[in-house]
C-alpha cells in the first residue's frame, strides 16, 4: 500500500475573489465617495457644532411637565396619532384584501384584473403618504381625517402587496384538492387559500399598524393633526422643553404599539 | 362501469409518461395501482380529475360525469372543524352566496356532511380543528370530504404512504368497504400486500404502460416485484 494512502489528501486551497466581485467592491467604493461628497458629510463640522446641540438638549431639559400647558395636551394628541394609525390600519383592510386577491397568481381571475391590481397597488404603493395627505389637506382640510384618508390609501397598496405574496406562497396542497372537488376560483380562495394564511395576513396587519403608527406622526408634522402637530407647533414657537414632553409621550406611545403587536404575533404565529 | 379509461397518452415534451393505459373501475369495485415512482400511477389519477390534461385517449365517468380525489399529503384545511372541511366537498354544488363563510353553510348540507364522517367512522370528532387529529384520522376526514362530492368515482393518490402501518390498513379497508357501498375505487399504492389482502383488482403500471391486471390471486410475487426494479436493462428477459 502506498504511503500516499495513509494520510488525506491536502486541502483544496481557497479561491480568491473574482474580478466581478473586486469590480463590484471598487465601485462601491467610488459611491460612498460620491455620496459623502454630495451630502456634505464632515465630522469636523459635527466636532465643531457641539455646543449648539448642548444648547438645544440644556433647553429641552427638563422636559415641560405642566398638566395643563404641556402633558395634558400631549397625551391627547398622542391619542389622536393612535387613532389616525388605527383607522389607516383598518379601514384598508376590505381594499387591501380584494386588491391583494386579485394581485396573487393563485387567486386572480385571469391576465387582465391581474394585470389591474398589480399595477394599481404598486401606485398606491409608491406614491408617499405624505403626498396623499397633501392632496387630501385640500379636500378635506386640516386635521386628523385627511392623515386617516391618506393611511387608508398608501396603507391599501403596501398591505395588498403583502397579502398577495402571502397568498402566493401558501401551500398549493389545499387548493387544489378543492379545484378538484369541484369549487370555483373564489369559493377555492374563500376556503383554502384565506384559512390557511390567515395569521400571516394578521401577523402582517400588525406591523402595518405599527409602521402607520408611526406614519401618522409625520403626516402630524405636514398638519394631519396629532402629536406630530404639537412637536412641529412647539419647534416653531422655540418651546424645545415642550417638544421634549412631546417626543417622551412618543417614544412611550411606540414601545407600547412595538410591543403589543409583537406579543400578539408571538401568539397567533402557529 | 363507473370509470372507463381507453388510451391514455401523457407527454412532456419529449418524455412519454403514459404510453396507452387502460383502466376500468366498475361500481362497487376496489382497482389498486401498484408501480414504481414515475411509471405513472399519480399522473394517470391525475388526467381523469382534470388536474392535468392528457395528450391523448378517452375518460368515461359513469354517473354524474365527477371523480372525487383524496391525496398522500390529505390537504385539509388544519385550522377549519373538521365538519367544515367535509362540507367543503360540496362547494361545487353550492352558489357563491351560500358558500362565503362556512356559517353560511345550509342545514342540509351540514346533516349530509355529517353522515359522510359517519361512514368513515368519525361523527364524534366533527366540532374538532382538523389539524387536531392523528394522520389517519386526517386522511379518513379527507375521504369524508370526497363522499361529500356525492361522486360516484373515488381516487386516492397514495393515501396512506404518509401514515404507521396501523392507519395505513384502517384507511385501506375503509376504502374497500366503500367500494363495497357501491363506489368506484382507484388508490394507488405502495404496499403490495394491503393491496392483495383488500383490492378486487391489482394493476401493475411499468413505463407508463400496465403489465399486468387481474384479480389478486392470480398475480405473482415476482410479477409485483418486477415492477420495482431499479435498472431494468440489467434483467434478464424472460
Amino acid at each position: 500500500m502506498s504511503l500516499s494512502l495513509k494520510t488525506a489528501p491536502a486541502p483544496p486551497r481557497r479561491r480568491g475573489p473574482s474580478a466581478a466581485a473586486w469590480t463590484a467592491a471598487a465601485l462601491l467604493a467610488v459611491v460612498h465617495a460620491l455620496a459623502l461628497e454630495g451630502t456634505g458629510f464632515s465630522l469636523t463640522t459635527l466636532a465643531q457644532g457641539w455646543q449648539g446641540m448642548a444648547a438645544f438638549v440644556g433647553d429641552a431639559l427638563p422636559p415641560d411637565l405642566d398638566w395643563t400647558g404641556t402633558l395634558g395636551p400631549s397625551l391627547r394628541a398622542a391619542a389622536v396619532t393612535l387613532y389616525i394609525g388605527l383607522l389607516g390600519t383598518t379601514l384598508s383592510v376590505p381594499f387591501a384584501l380584494v386588491l391583494a386577491v386579485l394581485a396573487a397568481r393563485v387567486t386572480s381571475y385571469g391576465t387582465v384584473p391581474y394585470q389591474a391590481a398589480r399595477s394599481l397597488l404598486s401606485f398606491l404603493r409608491s406614491v408617499p403618504d405624505v403626498v396623499f395627505a397633501l392632496i387630501f389637506v385640500t379636500a378635506v382640510g386640516l386635521g386628523p381625517f385627511a392623515g386617516v384618508l391618506a393611511l387608508v390609501v398608501h396603507n391599501t397598496g403596501v398591505m395588498g402587496k403583502l397579502w398577495a405574496e402571502a397568498m402566493e406562497e401558501s401551500d398549493p396542497g389545499p387548493r387544489e384538492a378543492l379545484r378538484v372537488l369541484g369549487a370555483s376560483r373564489a369559493q377555492t380562495a374563500l376556503h383554502a387559500v384565506l384559512p390557511t394564511v390567515l395569521p400571516q395576513l394578521v401577523g402582517l396587519l400588525l406591523y402595518r399598524f405599527d409602521v402607520n403608527v408611526r406614519a401618522s406622526l409625520v403626516l402630524g408634522l405636514v398638519g394631519a393633526g396629532g402629536i406630530g402637530f404639537l412637536i412641529n407647533q412647539s419647534i416653531k414657537l422655540f418651546r424645545f422643553d415642550q417638544m421634549a414632553t412631546h417626543i417622551f409621550v412618543v417614544l412611550i406611545l411606540v414601545i407600547a404599539v412595538d410591543q403589543l403587536s409583537a406579543l400578539v404575533r408571538r401568539r397567533i404565529s402557529p | 362501469m363507473s370509470l372507463r379509461v381507453r388510451g391514455l397518452h401523457k407527454e412532456y415534451g419529449a418524455r412519454t409518461v403514459l404510453d396507452g393505459i387502460d383502466l376500468d373501475v366498475p361500481s362497487g369495485g376496489f382497482v389498486a395501482v401498484l408501480g414504481a415512482n414515475g411509471s405513472g400511477k399519480s399522473t394517470a389519477l391525475r388526467c381523469v380529475v382534470g388536474l392535468e390534461a392528457p395528450t391523448a385517449g378517452e375518460i368515461t365517468i359513469g354517473g354524474n360525469g365527477r371523480a372525487s380525489m383524496v391525496f398522500q399529503k390529505i390537504h385539509l384545511v388544519p385550522r377549519r372543524s373538521v365538519l367544515d372541511n367535509v362540507c367543503a366537498g360540496a362547494l361545487g354544488r353550492l352558489p357563491l352566496r351560500r358558500s362565503l363563510t362556512p356559517a353560511l353553510f345550509p342545514r342540509t348540507l351540514r346533516e349530509e356532511a355529517m353522515d359522510c364522517l359517519h361512514r368513515v367512522g368519525l361523527a364524534d370528532r366533527a366540532g374538532e380543528r382538523a389539524g387536531r387529529l392523528s394522520g389517519g384520522q386526517q386522511q379518513r376526514v379527507a375521504i369524508a370530504r370526497a363522499l361529500c362530492t356525492q361522486a360516484g368515482v373515488l381516487l386516492a393518490d397514495e393515501p396512506v404512504s404518509a401514515l404507521d402501518p396501523r392507519a395505513a390498513e384502517q384507511v385501506v379497508a375503509l376504502l374497500a368497504e366503500l367500494a363495497g357501498d357501491g363506489l368506484a375505487v382507484a388508490a394507488v399504492l405502495h404496499q403490495p400486500s394491503l393491496a392483495r389482502r383488500y383490492a378486487d383488482r391489482i394493476v401493475g403500471l411499468l413505463d407508463g404502460r400496465v403489465r399486468f391486471d387481474a384479480v389478486p390471486s392470480a398475480v405473482t410475487d415476482s410479477e409485483i416485484d418486477r415492477l420495482y426494479v431499479p435498472d431494468r436493462a440489467s434483467v434478464p428477459a424472460e
